[in-house]
């Protein structure tokens, strides 16, 4: 794992970490990757973009102007979930009632770890597609997309039986250290940023990120 | 066709095969719900059905799996609406030729801790489609393809509280043999016989081979008659389809009956056909009457600990002669005994006993509190510690696994009230030897009590393995015959009854000098007398060497390797406190530079010198101070701040203990009240606050996560607290924060409020009526220097 990362999660610049807290990171990334058991599901969806926004063949409607506009040009979408399991909570849980820096640690160094989990799967969903272009993964809570449609997204992926991974009354998903998203597949060469707190619309907003944090909601 | 008379015979019985995947081979779209098959397509119901029963299905499951109203709330139907129709489709293909299950699958929500549904609802959504199913004529129930045990607690609890009908329950598991949410096979069989269902097993997920193992597992820890149901292999990501044909798996299985499975069919990708030719591999086949016993046992959702060498139950969680865990009880402090129970396994304790009884507290509500919190945290079964049965009731409903109730005594009344209680929801026992005549001396009389109380456990039902007796120990300095009595009234418990034997060991020693050699010592002649059970401090190395030393010396930790990790290099005792000898640094240094072990130390020395309040006001808080400007100018980031915290709050616990045990001031400047509003599960950012708080001496009443809104005005009116802190992660529950704050507006609740959270910004907050907006949680220090002082 990156461990210049799960100190930027941390809020302290890599450069600038004392060795303790690079300790601490290092620690935390190991135990993490250690417990936590990262568990995938994809499946690729038709889609058409309406007025109301994003319409996958089920009939599921992704609604808002935001992901209409990233899938443009693009006919086709995979549909992913990626979650590291009840594990990962338990371990950050564990360490909260002991030790609130490593508890932190831990918490970044699951949140860098279910991206690069995302990467890692990412790769493999590319490969599926030669010569086919893709704007960076959209997810849930980005833009205007609501959080509502986690739990029609889940379903679609049979995600709770497939890797366990559920979302509460309120949207959020469950195991915590878990992402949706979408990747638009294109033929015609997209605009790819790169997705991170950097491209995250809630960014200006984001507390969490000020203060030095990640929401690890991702 | 009764299912009893199918359990009780010698031959296999045929269950049916896949559902999803034939409705999707019929035409049902991806993403078109299956649960209303029967509204829509009750055609395409009935022909599946049908095909089962005439390939020899005996038992045949409705296509109830996510009839459940939160699943059903995407599809605007009701459980009314739907479950009735499901289920007359299936009686009328079943005919008098098969039995029909009511199918219970998981609701698709996630209970706490992992989620945030609570229990009881989870019992109720099971409940609501129990009624209906039963109502419209089901034969059975069958809860499947689960992956919590304490979701599959729920749907047992809620069939066995409305109606008669057999339960066979089954979970499903991965290769690795767990399930997604980390339950074994022991745990789950454990837990599922002792609430008595009717037959226990394994379905979906992985193909027959796979399952093997599993199936193996569940006649090792059960008594049940066992099922399986695997796919038709792995499902081929590209395709879909499944890689074992009919006749493999047909023979697969039947190899599984000749080991002793008793109910087979097929779950994902099966069809009639690989029923038919499942019927036709078992038709001659009979199950074997194996011999089963099932071993002495408790266990988590997580772990199994067997009763099969000595096994640990810590003690520490307990308020008795203890003034710290008092006040933590009396704050609601989880967080402490979570602590302690951590540092308990750490040192070695197998079980730990939960007693949270202490006058002035609602000791039912704190007791679920802390078994639920402590099962978010440990995989160490709980041993639930009361003497008052409601208080035991609400703690075993809560409780994942087979605890350990301590305990009941030889009393009519107390045997009574507690003993059916036990036996529903299947935990384990532990008799005192005593009565309403006290402890007797004689350990004749002794006996004769654990006699009484093993009879009247038998005759409600509870397995002679799932009885553990208390010989008592006494007090050696007042009563110095009561010893040797308490170890002959043990030995013949466990001699001539055969049952297992719990002792708390401490209490030997009280008034006399070198306590700890005393209680090695008894401990030790106790162990070679049979005490499978020692209650102790595992805390202090002494017992647990006395422990190690047993197993050592009676060839049980082979090949010393468990002796040899403990003490291999050298004894872990000198080398701390020679660490902690050697700090020269200053309390101040040590917060500052977050050195967390060392600041217990640096105020226990500072202690002879300085009184508490002089070393909160003028070494802690100062230094806290300059690690937060520090902090504010970019100089040091947050995971220094919390380190600097950590070793502040380290100190502070000493100096806590100190004055608790003085009897003396309190450290606290004002109470707050925290907590992560209705809904939300994400509150590491506000247990950073609460650290930091508490470490300027602000008393915290931590209500956790996703906490009603009424909890918030009670909490904040009980403890008259002049600060509410409130914290949320999402959009979505942001609302929720709204309520919070708008109720206790409402309730004229005298207190500011502060808010913080990711996607809060200072509008939103002076929008909702909070009083302060914190950026972080070094700025709700502020707040709560401005507000309290």
């Amino acid at each position: 794992m990156d461990i210049n990362e799960v100190l930027r999660y941390m809020g302290c610049p890599p450069e600038q970490a004392a060795p303790q807290t690079r300790a601490l990171a290092e620690q935390a990334a190991a135990q993490m990757e250690q417990t936590a058991r990262p568990r995938s599901v994809f499946r690729e969806s038709g889609l058409s973009i309406t007025g109301d926004g994003v319409l996958l063949e089920s009939g599921l409607l992704l609604p808002g102007r935001d992901l209409a506009r990233h899938l443009a040009g693009c006919d086709r979408a995979v549909m992913l979930a990626v979650t590291l399991s009840a594990q990962a909570d338990t371990l950050i849980r564990r360490a909260e009632s002991r030790d609130m820096a490593l508890a932190l640690a831990l918490d970044c160094a699951a949140a860098a770890l279910v991206e690069e989990v995302c990467d890692r799967l990412e790769g493999e969903i590319f490969a599926k597609y030669p010569g086919c272009h893709f704007p960076f993964r959209f997810s849930p809570g980005y833009g205007d997309l609501p959080l509502s449609v986690q739990s029609g997204l889940l379903a679609l992926l049979d995600a709770p039986r497939k890797i366990g991974l559920c979302a509460n009354e309120n949207h959020i998903l469950t195991p915590r250290k878990s992402v949706t998203a979408l990747i638009g597949v294109s033929r015609e060469p997209v605009g790819r940023a790169v997705r991170s707190c950097q491209s995250c619309p809630g960014r200006e907003g984001c507390q969490y990120r000020k203060s030095g944090g990640h929401c690890g909601a991702s | 066709m009764e299912l009893h008379k199918l359990l009780e015979g010698n031959k296999p019985i045929l269950l049916d095969g896949g559902m999803g995947t034939m409705l999707q081979a019929k035409g049902l779209k991806p993403g078109e719900p299956p649960e209303l098959a029967a509204l829509t397509h009750p055609d395409w119901l009935l022909d599946i059905h049908r095909a089962y029963v005439q390939a020899g299905a005996q038992i045949i499951s409705a296509s109830t799996f996510g009839a459940n109203r939160e699943k059903l709330a995407r599809t605007g139907k009701t459980v009314a609406e739907v479950v009735p129709p499901t289920v007359e489709i299936a009686r009328r293909a079943a005919g008098d030729q098969a039995l029909v299950a009511l199918d219970l699958g998981p609701i698709g929500q996630l209970l706490e801790p992992t989620g945030t549904l609570h229990f009881e609802d989870a019992v109720n959504i099971f409940k609501e489609v129990v009624r209906a199913g039963v109502q419209a004529g089901a034969d059975l129930i069958f809860i499947e393809t689960m992956t919590d045990l304490q979701e599959t607690r729920a749907a047992v609890l809620a069939a066995k509280e409305c109606c008669n009908l057999p339960i066979l329950a089954s979970m499903t598991y991965e290769a690795n043999g767990r399930t997604f949410l980390g339950c074994d096979v022991a745990s789950c069989a454990l837990t599922l016989e002792g609430l008595g269902v009717d037959a226990i097993g394994v379905n979906c997920s992985l193909g027959p081979g796979q399952m093997e193992p599993m199936a193996l597992d569940f006649l090792k820890w059960s008594t049940l008659p066992v099922l399986i149901k695997p796919n038709a292999g792995l499902p081929d990501p590209e395709t879909g389809g499944y890689d074992i044909t009919p006749e493999e798996f047909a023979q697969s299985l039947a190899r599984l009956v000749d080991a002793g499975v008793k109910l087979v069919g097929g779950c994902c990708g099966t069809t009639p056909e690989y029923i038919r030719l499942l019927a036709q591999a078992v038709s001659d086949r009979t199950v074997p009457n194996l011999p089963r016993t099932v071993p002495a046992a408790v266990c988590s959702g997580t772990q199994t600990v067997p009763i099969d060498r000595v096994r640990v139950i810590g003690e520490r969680l307990n308020p008795t002669g203890k003034k710290r865990m008092k006040q933590a009880l009396l704050d609601g402090d989880v967080d402490y005994m979570l602590d302690q129970a951590l540092e308990q396994t750490g040192a070695g304790a197998d079980i730990l006993d939960v007693n949270v009884g202490l006058p002035g507290i609602d000791e039912g509500e704190i007791m679920v509190r802390v078994v639920k919190a402590l099962q978010g945290v440990t995989d160490a079964p709980l041993q639930l510690d009361s003497t008052d049965p409601q208080v035991l009731e609400r703690a075993l409903r809560v409780y994942c696994g087979k605890a350990i109730v301590n305990s009941v005594n030889g009393e009519d009344g107390v045997l009574d009230a507690i003993l059916p209680l036990v036996k529903k929801y299947g935990a384990a026992v532990v008799g005192l030897t005593l009565d309403q005549g006290g402890i007797p001396k004689s350990a004749q009389a002794r006996f004769n009590i654990a006699q009484k109380i093993l009879q009247k456990a038998l005759s409600c039902g509870i397995r002679r393995e799932d009885v553990y007796i208390d010989c008592l120990t006494l007090t050696v300095s007042a009563e110095q015959e009561g010893a040797v009595q308490t170890l002959e009234a043990l030995g013949r418990v466990k001699e001539e009854l055969g049952l297992k034997t719990v002792l708390g060991v401490s209490n030997i020693s009280f008034g006399l000098p070198v306590r700890p050699v005393v209680n090695q010592n008894f401990l030790m002649m106790a162990m070679t007398r049979g005490l499978d059970l020692p209650i102790i401090n595992p805390n202090i190395e002494a017992m647990m060497a006395a422990v190690r030393s047993y197993h050592l010396l009676m060839n049980i930790d082979k090949e010393a390797r468990e002796f040899i990790a403990a003490y291999g290099t050298e004894s872990s005792q000198p080398q701390r406190a020679a660490a902690s000898a050697s700090s020269t640094r200053s309390l101040a240094e040590v917060v500052e530079a977050g050195l967390r072990g060392e600041a217990g130390p640096a105020v226990d020395a500072l202690l002879e010198t300085t009184p508490p309040m002089e070393i909160i006001d003028g070494i802690l808080i100062p230094a806290l101070d300059r690690v937060g400007a520090r902090f504010e100018a970019g100089k040091v980031f947050l995971p220094q701040l919390i380190q600097a915290a950590g070793a502040a709050q380290a100190a502070f616990e000493v100096l806590r203990t100190h004055l608790a045990k003085s009897d003396g001031e309190s450290v606290s400047r004002g109470t707050i009240v925290i907590a992560t509003v209705k809904g939300d599960v994400h509150d590491i950012g506000k247990n950073i606050v609460r650290v930091l708080l508490e470490n300027y001496g602000y008393r915290v009443i931590d209500l956790g996560k996703d906490v009603e809104p009424a909890a918030v005005v009670r909490a904040a009116r009980e403890h008259k607290a002049p600060l509410v802190g409130l914290s949320a992660l999402m959009t979505t529950t942001l609302k929720s924060m709204e309520e919070t704050v708008d109720l206790l507006h409402r309730e004229g609740v005298p207190c500011k409020v502060m808010v913080g959270g990711a996607v809060l910004t200072p509008g939103y907050a002076k929008q909702i009526g909070a009083d302060f907006y914190a950026r972080d949680a070094k700025q709700s220090v502020d707040i709560a220097k401005e507000v309290i002082g």
